[in-house]
């Protein structure tokens, strides 16, 4: 990458992201099964996952 | 979405008072009878942050070629915006543009060719028919941006910094025609600002808009929405509310248009994923601008999820995801002498159902 440009911080949450594809999947699948009850840490489980991956991601890059 | 309606009676505020108090018996004869509908402009129901929005307007438009790679929706709403000009044979003497953000109208009036058709060779350019074109928007960054670009030749065009959008500063009857595209969705007082453009109209000339409304974005405030619910608990505005189709109709009418015309126009536009969108979005200078909005930037925990949430709910097969922008465009005539005038009701002599039964 060219040092003179700057990444911006959502640049790289973007790229971190996309090698989370398959816990992102997971995640959302959870919330989709019933959208109109929705509550807090009603997907602890699938976001702490996908949390993880981007996390390990964001070190490696 | 009706919010805008209601803002004009909301106005029954705590100052009537305080200003009356002071004042002795006399003074209070001669004070100014207040009513309980107050004329609007004078509303105290605010939605947008008028000064965060021309922040945002400014810092976006300062990195200049970020924010003009951002101008696709811009331009194309300012092309099709303009493509009803075609239909109005005259010449228009004096022409604003209001909200003009980078003057993308100018561009596309001056456009080469604007109605392709095989059978004529080819189309003038529609600033042929435009005398003087006077641009205003209250960001002067953004207004300026293009001014020195190929454009401004072909056009005679004024640019001027306006203090708000809200505030319509002009002489009563001045204008042959009235433009304004994607701006007017972040007015609070849209009645007022309606009635405004009216005013400064000669009798008998059109206003065309365009504006962002209903199901724009519903997308993302959708995906948002469930983010927030399932990280936080709780949910705060990130997408603004907008008028609705149906509203728009009848604000026109309120405000005393004419022969009106309102139609809706979706943009779907494909991103990678959710930040290049809020990042487009920024760019723009459309970035959220709601007064009891959370202040400081979503946190990161719930742009993760949202961005999962955003492509389960919404995403396109290729892995993509689409954004709508729906759009409204109104057309609306002040009242002139000659103008035809829908019939009084009941005065039709032809029966409907006579012709269309007899056509089969």
């Amino acid at each position: 990458m060219n040092p003179q440009t700057s990444t911006r911080p959502v640049q790289k949450l973007s790229k971190a992201v996309a090698k989370c594809a398959v816990e992102a999947a997971a995640y959302g699948k959870c919330i989709m099964a019933d959208y109109n009850d929705v509550y807090k840490d009603k997907c602890a489980r699938e976001f702490l996952r996908l949390k993880d991956c981007y996390l390990t991601a964001v070190k490696k890059a | 979405m009706s919010t805008w309606r209601s803002s004009s009676f909301m106005s029954w505020g705590k100052s009537s008072l305080a200003r009356l108090a002071p004042l002795n018996s006399t003074q209070f004869a001669a004070a100014p009878r207040r009513f309980y509908a107050v004329a609007s402009g004078a509303t105290r129901f605010q939605v947008f942050d008028r000064r965060v929005k021309w922040l945002q307007k400014e810092r976006s438009a300062s990195n200049e070629e970020e924010s003009r790679q951002a101008d696709y929706l811009k331009d194309e709403v300012a092309i099709r915006l303009t493509e009803r000009l075609l239909d109005i044979k005259r010449h228009f003497p004096k022409v604003l543009d209001l909200g003009a953000n980078s003057c993308n109208v100018a561009k596309a009036l001056t456009r080469e060719n604007p109605d392709p058709d095989p059978d004529t060779p080819l189309s003038p350019s529609l600033s042929d028919r435009i005398g003087e074109l006077i641009a205003t928007d209250s960001s002067e960054a953004r207004l300026y941006r293009d001014a020195s670009h190929d454009f401004n030749k072909k056009i005679a065009i004024t640019r001027q910094v306006v203090d708000d959008e809200e505030t319509v500063s002009f002489e009563p009857e001045s204008f042959d025609l009235v433009l304004s595209s994607l701006s007017l969705h972040w007015i609070n007082d849209l009645p007022g600002v309606l009635s405004q453009i009216n005013n400064i109209l000669k009798p008998d000339c059109p206003f065309i808009g365009a504006m962002l409304g209903g199901d724009t974005l519903f997308e993302l405030r959708t995906s948002l929405q469930l983010a927030e619910q399932e990280r936080r608990g709780g949910m705060s505005p990130h997408v603004s509310p907008l008028a609705d189709v149906r509203d728009v109709g009848g604000l026109l009418q309120k405000a005393g248009f004419k022969m009106l015309t309102v139609d809706v126009d979706d943009i779907i536009v494909d991103y990678p994923d959710t930040f290049a969108l809020m990042q487009d979005l920024q760019a723009m200078g459309e970035s959220n601008a709601i007064l009891n909005r959370e202040m400081g930037p979503i946190r990161r925990d719930v742009l993760l999820a949202n961005d999962a949430i955003y492509r389960a709910l919404h995403g396109n097969p290729d892995g993509s995801i689409p954004a709508t922008f729906r759009i409204i465009y109104m057309i609306g005539w002040r009242e002139g002498e000659n103008q035809p005038k829908p019939l009084a009701r009941g005065s039709g002599e032809t029966n409907l159902k006579d012709i269309l039964e007899k056509k089969e």
